[in-house]
């Protein structure tokens, strides 16, 4: 029999992102028990974060040991939508970087079940890009029993790590995060003849537009698309000397697209990568992405166009 | 409260009411300042107008009704710059303030409805980044003043000062007139608090941070920016704001923004600053 390593060749130094799919009892014990155990006999941080079942059998499993656990806590409360919950996430990962120099965590997101918490596994693809240099394991439960299969199939293209039994293996069907946020995003179909289109050169001549064209029962959403707009303005126009602006409804959507003629996005993940002290203009995507119900990007060395789709 | 306006012409104006005003030459000055001194004549105002040329100030005038009647009566008075701030000791504001506020109370003694003062501030603006500074904190002075006495103040600056002394002076003032730009934002003190208000993004961004920092850094301790009439904050504006907590801070100012708007809040969430900085709403 070979021996269990429940880390493999990982050292601590940077970040490991393993799935872990399961669907007895069995196996949630015989994969999180030893990856458990080996943290805190190396004196790391271990957090859980997880679903009732889940969390029910691991207690009954350590006993008096769950409280050698850094975090023991019920995902279900979790989700606050994607960017909430993944900055709320993110200010955790820094205050326990600054406090320890390696830890681990075993967290299920349960929220992958509900029809609004798919979108998480864009965030689970871009972590692996914008977490490469922290310092610490994710192991990831996915219940196979109650999640769809679209679900575990995004699963596996979002994770570079799972499990073969006595070790972290590659998983073959893991995607470069650009390349899943691209086969995730709406289709690119052409702008409906009813849009309205304008050229901009100041960001406030769009704000204007917009704030007289969003009427009609979206009046509610218009903070959001005028400010939505104006960070994805902004940034067009450093790289553009104007951009154009489109603007459509389509039933229950409204559409936004401002395209300009710039190089090309060199990072098409930003919208879904928290903010940080190291960025110019990647504040503005990540708050474009999270005031909108979704977005896509069409990104080429000729120019950049970007939709964001708002929902009443 | 007054509300934030781009003003088309210098006239409608009461008390209260402090202005920015940029002029591009001699006709200029006088097409902005006759009609606003005139409506103080209306008003039956003290009016006072200061600049660097006496000969130059009066031949501005020289449309104006009455003119000689008001200067022989003392109802209008003509003084330069040189006679009001020592070039020596430069601008102190807090004594400049003290000044026009013992002329109100003199203009209303002598049975006039007020002060109505238009000053070419242009040689001020010119000299270096202390004295700058100094013109700053004398702005948000005089617009706290405005607010509780019987002033109406015209600021006029040469239009051809640079963009970077101009535009921290224009969001000084609550009425703006700076050639063909659209005004977005002010900072002022009607109420308890300093305020923020219209719009600032981008491209306020530095002239609101440059203004905010220079009338605050004075006074350690707390400061509270009243974010209620902001309208709208972008990434960049929230940037400029968490700077502005940093350096102030640097000098024992703690800034404290209360009363974001919700999208306002969005931004400021981004640099960590709804939480520390205890916004309300």
């Amino acid at each position: 029999m070979t021996s269990m390593r429940p880390t493999g060749e990982w050292n601590g130094t940077d970040f490991a992102h393993e799935a872990f799919l399961f669907a007895t009892d069995q196996e949630v014990l015989d994969r999180i028990v030893p990856f458990a155990m080996e943290g805190l006999s190396r004196g790391e941080p271990v957090l859980v974060v997880a679903g009732k079942r889940v969390r029910r059998l691991l207690a009954e499993e350590l006993g008096q040991d769950v409280r050698r656990l850094a975090t023991f806590a019920a995902a279900e409360t979790w989700w606050r939508g994607g960017h909430e919950t993944l900055h709320a996430y993110d200010r955790d990962l820094r205050t326990l970087r600054s406090a320890a120099p390696t830890w681990r965590l075993v967290a299920e997101p349960v929220w992958l079940a509900r029809e609004d918490g798919r979108e998480w596994s864009r965030f689970e693809a871009v972590a692996n890009r914008c977490y490469a240099a922290m310092p610490y394991y994710s192991l990831c439960l996915h219940d196979r029993r109650r999640l769809p299969a679209a679900v575990l199939d995004a699963v596996v293209r979002t994770h570079p790590l799972t499990w073969s039994g006595h070790a972290p293996v590659e998983t073959a069907a893991y995607e470069d995060p650009t390349r899943f946020l691209r086969s995730v995003q709406p289709e690119w179909d052409a702008r409906p003849g009813h849009s309205a289109v304008w050229t901009i050169t100041a960001p406030r001549e769009a704000r204007r537009a917009l704030a007289a064209a969003v009427i009609d029962g979206w009046r509610e959403r218009a903070d959001d698309v005028v400010l939505a707009t104006h960070e994805l303005l902004t940034n067009a126009l450093r790289v553009a000397p104007f951009a154009e602006v489109a603007f459509w409804t389509d039933h229950e959507t409204l559409v936004v697209e401002v395209a300009d003629s710039g190089p090309g996005l060199p990072d098409e993940t930003r919208g879904y990568v928290p903010p940080a002290d190291d960025q110019e203009g990647g504040r503005g995507m990540w708050l474009a992405w999270s005031l909108a119900d979704d977005a896509s990007v069409a990104s080429s060395p000729t120019g950049t166009a970007i939709r964001l789709y708002f929902r009443r | 409260m007054t509300a934030l306006r781009q003003l088309a012409s210098p006239t409608g104006l009461r008390h209260g009411d402090h202005v920015f005003w940029t002029f591009d030459d001699a006709s200029d000055f006088s097409a902005a300042v006759l009609p606003y001194l005139d409506e103080g004549r209306w008003l039956g105002e003290q009016l006072l107008l200061t600049g660097t040329s006496r000969a130059a100030l009066l031949d501005g005038l020289a449309g104006l009704p009455e003119r000689d009647q008001m200067l022989a009566s003392g109802q209008l008075e003509v003084r330069l710059m040189t006679d009001i701030v020592d070039p020596a000791r430069g601008l102190v504001p807090v004594e400049q303030m003290e000044s026009y506020r013992s002329e109100v109370a003199a203009a209303l003694g002598r049975g006039r409805t007020g002060l109505r003062v238009a000053a070419d501030v242009t040689t001020l603006a010119q000299r270096g980044s202390v004295d700058r500074r100094q013109l700053h904190v004398y702005e948000r002075l005089a617009d706290r003043m405005a607010a509780s006495a019987a002033l109406t103040a015209l600021c006029l600056y040469d239009s051809s000062l640079d963009d970077d002394v101009l535009r921290p002076l224009a969001v000084l003032h609550p009425d703006q007139h700076h050639g063909e730009r659209e005004t977005l934002g002010c900072l002022c003190e009607r109420g308890p608090w300093l305020s923020l208000r219209g719009e600032v993004d981008l491209s306020l961004a530095d002239a609101v941070l440059r203004a905010l920092v220079d009338v605050t850094r004075d006074a350690p301790g707390e400061v509270v920016l009243d974010l209620a009439d902001l309208e709208f904050l972008d990434v960049a504006g929230a940037r400029m704001l968490a700077t502005a907590v940093r350096l102030l801070g640097e000098v024992g100012v703690h800034l404290r923004m209360v009363r974001a708007q919700r999208p306002v809040g969005r931004c400021l969430e981004l640099f960590d600053l709804a939480d520390g900085q205890a916004i309300c709403t």
